[in-house]
């Protein structure tokens, strides 16, 4: 009785084990093949727009802090960051033994410059090992906006930037090509990859067709293609919904009769079926501008259509204009969904129509930049075009409560937040991503095919 | 969020300004204290239930009130039924009682949520036909601990000895009096020593090293006789004096690390700029010197010669015995593996890892039988990738050192494997 239990259990075991992967240490060396929607013409953060190439600067470029999946302040090339009187002046110690990508150390001279060409406003400079930060107001999320990706630290030399980041550029063809070698000397510990060879400016059908072709490791695929693509039997890894969709107006809302013609737009809009028709459930719907997984309250943004409370509030106004909604033209999603929203209004009795050019409303999609809630409003404001939000403090209430302001300001309707979705070959190993959606890609290592 | 932090204070603990040990110890011993209680209970939810009763009944005044109380979180329904109740005893005491809807002069709906960092509960407060108000509180989550699965055979058990936020690379833990614990962390060693029943570290001593770490470091700890203990690292080895106080003296090095003890003795050459052997051998195994690259060994003693086998760095199993190298490509065991004395069946098995996908890596023992590997325990499961495992220097157990997939925390466990046929 024994004995067969024992055979039984090896037999279980050794299928198990052949189901199961091995639990392999990371493999040096190797180039990683990536392809890219965005083609930045620089690689300087203060001139590029990172929103769709964030990915790249990690490669590059390290911050002060860095934040880690629950949002939270870590060091990176800052060991140490103090405030004092009121959060306006900081001090912020520096790693030692740090060095540019041209072997010259970093200096708190250099990293002063680097945050003062980055934010006009912010007084900085160096004192001994650490620099000083002065702000003209209470700035209690200093340390989540050194995390940002446009503070990332950089030398400027003659022309170039030199960053402290994990590899070196090796061949740059602004907004086409990027290829990146490991540096043995990073602080941080060598890449597990030797290089990685980046192909920008390539439409999904493009990227998709190069991995499928064995030509690309790592490729974006577009939301709502992700679970087409997954059933297809490729590896899909999608983020957290971390890139908003919504509707801005180009201005204040003009007059009585204009905010209730607001109000109906967002009644009538059904957001469940953007989701789940026109983008195949890449997203959730949301009513809030920051998503309810980073703040937990987001939930109390209403998303529900109520085409009757739109009628009322369309009724109310003897005679509508007619918006112009404008689009992204290069981006078929933006079309289709600008459509649906036309056709939404119009059974709310309001009346749009598509526009490629100037726009009273247009539909855009905004990323978000950091983790920390507050931080990430604040520059999704920025981002909108909307004047900046008072936040009165630094708890949920406060930033509910600049939230609710913002949206009833009736110059944003929020639709969804979207999920980022990528293909990655399975020899690719370790492959993950921030929860604010960066790739970890010092992190990443190419196993070989199994024998 | 930081509203729980008032004053701007330095960071949680960074490697060049270590914090004093005994507060992590403290730290660690409430976890200990708190994690029993969370296997029950989530968490106490006392005072966050009279933080809201509070905002609530000041939203409200004293009165009748209809109250729902609303999960979307990860909270379990006994949670929820826990907290149901304790909201209304606190709102009962602050003088709001609850009614039906139509003879309520107000309507709170409760929202137990959550972001990324806490628990969030929110309120949505309607006085009559008025606009609602809302408020919320906060607190920290917490994280529900892993089951283990039903033992089998042989049992491997695994005994938590130390979690750190910092990479753990190994412990020891020297026999004699007074006991004390040896961590070996990247820049770093630690030595702790029970004091009223827990780990209490007594001294830090600082690794030097002029070059970065690779990534996916990895070092080893070997007590000696003739003094404490020697660290071997990428490209450097310290060695710890004699007398206490204790002092490290590190220096470049590419000697070979100690694999094994006598009359298990082996050393290899590691890379001081990977996380893998070379394959070099020092001294060999009888007339073999050298193998694949690799990143484990273990010894499995048999009668006439002892079975070395080779985790290479090419996912492959290397069998050696001194004569013959045996190549085995479809043991599917992942990097690390190690020998243990049982004295169960043979007497000797091997520990080897192995990912279980959508959970952590598991460590399972088998034993070779005709030049293949029989499991001889159910896997045991780790909730995260295990970034070390070593043979003690006791040979007797084993130590896996995992980081926690959920807290980002290195947790590093004693295995021994006991027998139960």
């Amino acid at each position: 009785m024994k004995r067969t239990g024992f055979l039984l259990l090896a037999a279980a075991s050794l299928l198990l084990a052949v189901e199961a992967g091995a639990a392999t240490r990371p493999h040096y060396g190797g180039t990683l093949h990536v392809c890219l929607h965005a083609a930045p013409a620089s690689l300087d953060p203060n001139q590029a727009e990172w929103a769709g190439s964030a990915a790249l600067f990690g490669l590059l470029f390290d911050t002060l802090v860095a934040l880690d999946d629950q949002g939270q302040s870590q060091p990176a090339l800052a060991t140490a960051w103090q405030a004092e009187s009121g959060n306006q002046r900081w001090q912020v110690a520096l790693r030692r033994g740090v060095t540019f990508s041209d072997g010259m150390p970093l200096t708190p001279d250099i990293v002063a410059a680097s945050l003062r060409a980055m934010n006009p406003t912010w007084r900085v400079f160096s004192t001994g090992d650490a620099v000083i930060i002065e702000r003209d107001s209470p700035a209690p999320d200093l340390p989540a906006e050194l995390a940002l990706p446009r503070n990332s630290i950089v030398k400027r030399e003659s022309g170039k930037v030199l960053g402290t980041g994990p590899f070196v550029v090796t061949q740059w063809d602004a907004g086409k090509k990027l290829v990146v070698t490991a540096r043995n000397d990073y602080w941080g510990g060598r890449t597990f990859l030797d290089s990685i060879e980046v192909e920008m400016g390539k439409n999904f059908h493009e990227q998709m067709v190069a991995f499928d072709l064995g030509k690309a490791q790592v490729v974006e695929v577009a939301s709502e293609q992700a679970r087409r693509a997954a059933t297809e039997g490729r590896r899909i890894e999608t983020s957290a919904p971390d890139e908003l969709l919504a509707l801005v107006f180009e201005r204040e809302p003009q007059s009585a009769a204009d905010s209730k013609q607001r109000e109906a737009l967002a009644l009538s809009i059904d957001r469940r079926l953007l989701n789940s028709v026109v983008l195949q459930n890449g997203g959730e719907p949301s009513g809030g501008l920051l998503p309810n997984w980073m703040t937990g309250y987001g939930f109390l943004f209403p998303v529900e259509v109520n085409l009757t409370r739109a009628q009322q509030e369309r009724a109310e106004v003897p005679e509508t204009s007619v918006w112009n909604l404008g689009f992204d033209a290069n981006d078929p999603i933006e079309r289709v969904l600008a459509e649906r929203i036309v056709l939404n209004a119009r059974d709310a009795g309001l009346r749009l129509q598509l526009a490629t050019g100037a726009s009273d409303i247009k539909l855009v999609r905004v990323p978000l930049a950091s983790l920390d809630p507050q931080v990430a409003f604040t520059a999704l404001a920025a981002a909108l075009g909307v004047a900046q939000p008072r936040i009165n403090g630094s708890s949920l209430d406060d930033l509910y409560m600049a939230e609710n302001a913002l949206l009833k300001s009736q110059r944003v309707i929020p639709l969804l937040h979207l999920r980022a979705a990528c293909a990655v070959s399975k020899t690719v190993r370790n492959w993950g991503r921030t929860r604010g959606g960066l790739w970890r890609l010092p992190d990443v290592w190419l196993a070989a095919e199994r024998p | 969020m930081r509203g729980q932090h008032p004053k701007p204070v330095y960071n949680a603990r960074i490697r060049e300004m270590p914090l004093p040990r005994a507060y992590c110890f403290r730290a660690l011993c409430c976890l200990l204290l708190i994690v029993p209680a969370t296997v029950v209970s989530a968490t106490d939810w006392h005072g966050l239930e009279a933080q809201l009763a509070r905002k609530i009944a000041a939203g409200t005044g004293p009165g009748a009130v209809f109250l729902e109380v609303t999960n979307r979180s990860s909270l379990s329904s006994a949670d929820v039924d826990e907290i149901r109740r304790g909201l209304w005893t606190e709102l009962a005491a602050l003088g709001v009682h609850s009614v039906a809807a139509d003879q309520a002069a107000a309507t709170v709906q409760v929202s137990l949520s959550e972001n990324a960092q806490n628990y969030v509960w929110v309120t949505e407060i309607r006085l009559g036909n008025n606009e609602s108000s809302v408020v919320m509180v906060t607190a920290p989550r917490t994280e529900p601990a892993a089951g283990e699965r039903p033992a089998v055979p042989l049992t491997v058990h695994k005994a938590l000895l130390w979690t750190d936020e910092h990479r753990i690379l190994d412990v020891a833990l020297p026999t004699g009096t007074p006991q004390i614990m040896i961590v070996l962390e990247p820049e770093s060693i630690v030595l702790y020593a029970v004091q009223n029943g827990h780990w209490q570290a007594q001294q830090t001593l600082a690794i030097t090293h002029a070059r970065p770490w690779p990534r996916d470091l990895r070092g080893r700890l070997v007590l000696r006789k003739d003094h404490l203990v020697d660290a071997y690292l990428p490209g450097v080895s310290c060695q710890s004096t004699t007398v206490a106080p204790l002092a490290l003296n590190c220096r470049e090095s590419d000697d070979p690390w100690p694999l094994g003890t006598d009359p298990l003795a082996l050393s290899a050459f590691f890379t001081p700029t990977r996380n893998f052997f070379t394959g070099v051998l020092s001294p060999g195994v009888r007339k073999q010197t050298a193998t694949a690259p690799f990143y484990s060994v273990a010894a499995l003693p048999r009668d006439q010669y002892t079975l070395w086998i080779f985790s290479t760095t090419d996912g492959q199993v290397h069998l050696w015995d001194g004569m013959t190298d045996q190549t085995a490509t479809k043991w599917s065991w992942g990097s690390d593996i190690a020998g243990v004395r049982s004295g169960c069946g043979p007497g000797w098995q091997v520990l080897a890892t192995a990912r279980d996908e959508g959970a952590g890596d598991t460590v399972q023992a088998f034993e070779i039988a005709d030049r293949e590997p029989v499991a001889v325990s159910a896997p045991v499961e780790f909730g995260g990738r295990i970034t070390a495992l070593w043979t003690d220097s006791d040979r007797a157990s084993a130590i896996a050192v995992a980081q926690n997939s959920e807290t980002s925390r290195y947790e590093a466990y004693r295995l021994s494997i006991t027998c139960s046929r």
